[in-house]
């Protein structure tokens, strides 16, 4: 199943950015190629005539809006060419939000410009915008692949240091007999949810910690206490790459979120001024504890169909 | 409620550093070496972050996809006239899908709609119980059935969907019932 919505998020993810990409440029959306009558007014008129390259700050009037300018940076290349750099304030237009959004640059607008002859201290000139094309298959590369695949490998690496110290400690735990120890605890509750892990088992000590560690909203402590879980179980697995029945019931608990209190969720609404942030604790109790049972109890009872069943053996 | 919070989040501070402790003064007691103990077991921690890698990257990337080209906006239009009739409203609806793909992204959603809507309105309380009843579903599944290297995952995918989904509706059912 994980390989069908693997291949979905790819597929549509890429298919909906094609689709939005040529839909926007069938439409020309961001209006590439629309030439704008502009004048220029140099701010400091004592530096004429421009030279190349250099870079002049301006004030950018266009004609057919009245009482609308811009600040922006004018770099003169060739002839009576150059390229306008934008300020994007409270005044830009909507479109050019988009466009700018689109080209992301920094902080400007990046247009061509051409002008007719040097004039005294202001320019009439034709301003284009840099065309915008592919928005989303753009986004697709950069946000979406190699961000995410950076990202994969930051949160892997980051986990190294937190996951070293949780499995010392365990291993301490486990030596000195601790572990059996807390498995005994709940040894009727766990026995029942995982009947194919012998009670004594330390799997049994690892997922109770870190079903502990999750219900206090732990993550740091939860994540290393469920791989280590994990480590165990599969020390039971008798085929090895595939989930056994006692891995899937520990995955839905550990996805179906038993966090008693969100703690980030409650500082958020408060930090926004709420006037009883922790209103939303009754609700995320009961909705959360609801998903968990039901969750278990669909593994338990998808555990029981043929389909997965036949996977084992 | 505010004993509740202020008793959990009590025992969450505590609970590292008292954990550690104890285990620490228990294995010492049980005469176990616990400074070998504890660098035997810690050595396998390199381990596990390097072999999670390739599945969190394959679990991620997707996800990436999915997010940056526009898809959630389109599947968030096309089934918005069905949870419209359960009551949640349209701009809700992102943070549904989001919410078992991508736990930053989730957040992102939610401090956006408590900022535009104010944190007491009716959805922002309910973008509100869905990130603190969810989980990041696939990250999860990831992460933990890589670590020991397990490609079939079986039931638990369909089972963690459907817990997800349950939670959703219980998040949006819930809100409307006592602050609507």
């Amino acid at each position: 199943m994980l390989n069908y919505i693997w291949a979905s998020l790819i597929v549509i993810g890429i298919l909906v950015a094609v689709w939005s990409d040529w839909h926007e440029i069938s439409t020309n959306k961001y209006h590439n190629g629309e030439e704008y009558p502009i004048t220029l007014k140099l701010e400091d008129t004592s530096v004429l005539p421009l030279q190349k390259s250099f870079s002049y700050g301006c004030t950018v009037f266009i004609d057919d809006v009245s009482g609308m300018s811009q600040h922006a940076n004018l770099i003169p290349s060739d002839g009576n060419h150059g390229i306008l750099r934008i300020f994007v304030d409270e005044n830009t237009p909507p479109l050019w939000r988009e466009i700018f959004t689109a080209q992301k640059r920094s902080d400007y607008l990046l247009a061509h410009i051409r002008w007719d002859g040097d004039s005294a201290n202001s320019l009439s000139a034709k301003m284009k915008f840099e065309p915008v094309k592919f928005v989303h298959l753009n986004a697709v590369t950069n946000d979406g692949i190699i961000k995410y695949a950076k990202i994969a490998v930051e949160l892997a690496i980051g986990l190294i240091g937190i996951m070293a110290l949780w499995l010392g400690v365990m291993k301490i735990a486990e030596q000195s007999g601790l572990v059996a120890k807390i498995a005994g605890f709940l040894k009727p509750v766990m026995t029942r949810l995982f009947p194919d892990v012998p009670a004594d088992h330390p799997a049994i000590g690892s997922m109770i910690m870190n079903i502990s560690a999750n219900i206090l909203g732990l993550a740091n402590a939860a994540t290393p206490l469920g791989l280590k879980a994990m480590e165990e179980l599969n020390k039971l697995n008798k085929k090895l790459g595939t989930a056994t029945d006692a891995m899937c019931t520990f995955l839905v608990i550990n996805t179906s979120n038993v966090q008693l209190i969100p703690a980030t969720v409650i500082a958020i609404r408060a930090a926004a001024g709420s006037s009883n942030p922790t209103e939303i604790l009754g609700p995320v109790i009961v909705a959360t504890t609801v998903s968990t049972v039901v969750g278990v109890i669909t593994v338990k009872l998808l555990a029981r169909m043929q389909i997965f069943k036949k996977e084992l053996s | 409620m505010d004993l509740l919070v202020n008793t959990v989040s009590t025992i969450s501070i505590l609970a590292i550093p008292a954990l550690i402790l104890f285990i620490v003064i228990y294995g010492a007691i049980k005469k176990v070496k616990i400074y070998e103990s504890f660098v035997e077991g810690a050595k396998e921690g390199f381990n596990v972050g390097v072999r999670i890698i390739p599945y969190l990257v394959a679990m991620l990337v997707a996800i990436g996809i999915f997010r940056a080209g526009g898809a959630m906006e389109l599947l968030a239009r096309i089934i918005y006239p069905i949870t419209n009739l359960i009551g949640m409203p349209a701009e809700a609806l992102p943070m549904a899908i989001i919410r078992p793909l991508s736990g930053s992204g989730a957040l992102g959603i939610m401090s956006e709609i408590i900022k535009t809507h104010g944190p007491d309105s009716l959805i922002a309380r309910m973008v509100s119980v869905m990130m603190g009843s969810g989980e990041t579903t696939f990250y999860v599944l990831a992460i933990y059935f890589g670590s020991v290297n397990i490609t079939k995952t079986r039931q638990a995918v369909p089972a963690g969907i459907i817990a997800d989904i349950v939670g959703i509706l219980m998040s949006v059912w819930l809100v409307n019932l006592i602050f609507n």
